[in-house]
């Protein structure tokens, strides 16, 4: 039953072992923070196994729930992949080699930062980063209002209040998604 | 309070995982709190220290709780205090992804999407803004960050890697040459 809803938007049928590979890389190599921003690469630009509103649906869910919206969002893409055990296999690889990274890490930490070079080259990396999440802020932008341009308003709106206006994230996603459900409820995509 | 270090751990971020509404960051200063003021986990120096890494590793910045089940009691804290932090909120997480692909035939759900679809974007534009704010702000950290922003604008599935590592050394250099 399950498995078969599942099984329901995408026909394609993904092996485990892509799904902890996919994972286990975003988890050791996005540096600089941004890691929904390089799932949103992985899974939607690069091989397509959901679609961008479908994944940015249950970005926006995974921000409203407890918990780290990067490890809700991998819940999601597993599930709808593999089901339950793609689940695991997502969270278990996107988390576990960078715990074992981090501790390493840890334990070297302080021969490592008297170097002003390690710092700025995180520094380097953050920046750019922050350009990739950017980038992929403006990709989904510019799909949303492709179709139809209330989300234009929705998108400004949410921007200034979290970004700008630093207003707490939970209760605007709240509202906005509230408002977001109901304009989408009374328009038609494809009118 | 229990006298055992791995219950201690439980104790702590068990809860504070299902408090964690909105993200990780959400949490930090009950972390903070709890690790060094209620429990003595660690200085508040080495919890700095630790936030640091949690931040500057890749992966996701929850990992600041994996660091301080580290210093408490070893690789099995790290463990111990990593899963209380995750599974919980996780499972949540599990039912509402369940409950939300079951009736992903009903065209209210498809509504429902794309309804949802512009908060994410919103909040994934804001969340790039603010960082850029809180980083140290320089010239050439605003320049990096517009630069890679072109880059993947333009080279939409361009390796990030080679780009995070090129501005990174951009950014050393020019600490070489200012």
């Amino acid at each position: 039953m399950h498995t078969q809803s599942a099984a329901k938007k995408n026909a394609q049928w993904v092996p485990l072992v892509q799904i902890i590979m996919l994972f286990a890389r975003v988890g050791l190599t996005s540096f600089g923070g941004g890691v929904s921003a390089w799932i949103y690469r992985e899974v939607v630009t690069e091989r397509g196994w959901l679609k961008d509103e479908e994944f940015l649906g249950a970005l926006t869910l995974g921000q409203v729930l407890p918990g780290s919206n990067v490890i809700n969002v991998s819940i999601y893409v597993g599930y709808r992949m593999r089901g339950m055990v793609g689940s695991v296999a997502a969270v278990a690889a996107l988390l576990v080699p960078p715990m074992v990274v981090i501790v390493l890490f840890a334990s070297v930490f302080h021969r490592f930062t008297q170097y002003d070079v390690v710092h700025r080259l995180l520094e380097g990396m953050a920046a750019a980063a922050i350009g990739m999440t950017a980038s992929v802020g403006l990709r989904t932008a510019k799909a949303a209002i492709a179709k139809q341009r209330w989300p234009l308003l929705m998108i400004s709106a949410v921007f200034v209040a979290v970004g700008v206006l630093r207003w707490p994230l939970v209760p605007v996603a709240i509202v906005a998604g509230a408002m977001g459900l109901l304009i989408s409820a009374r328009t038609r995509a494809d009118a | 309070m229990p006298d055992n270090l791995y219950l201690q751990l439980v104790a702590v971020f068990a809860p504070l995982s299902l408090l964690s509404i909105g993200g990780g960051q959400s949490i930090v200063a009950d972390i903070n709190q709890q690790a060094v003021a209620i429990h003595g986990w660690v200085s508040q120096q080495e919890f700095v220290d630790l936030f640091a890494i949690s931040r500057a590793a890749p992966g996701p910045g929850a990992l600041l709780t994996t660091l301080i089940g580290w210093k408490v009691a070893g690789w099995l804290g790290a463990l111990v205090a990593s899963v209380a932090l995750f599974v919980p909120s996780s499972l949540l997480a599990y039912v509402a992804a369940v409950a939300w692909s079951r009736h992903n035939r009903h065209p209210w759900h498809a509504v429902a999407e794309r309804g949802l679809a512009p908060i994410a974007t919103g909040l994934i534009l804001a969340s790039s803004f603010s960082v850029l704010r809180a980083a140290s702000s320089t010239w050439i950290i605003w320049g990096l960050a517009l630069v890679a922003l072109g880059v993947f604008i333009a080279r939409p599935k361009m390796n990030p890697l080679i780009v995070l590592f090129g501005a990174g050394l951009v950014n050393v250099a020019a600490g070489r040459i200012f």
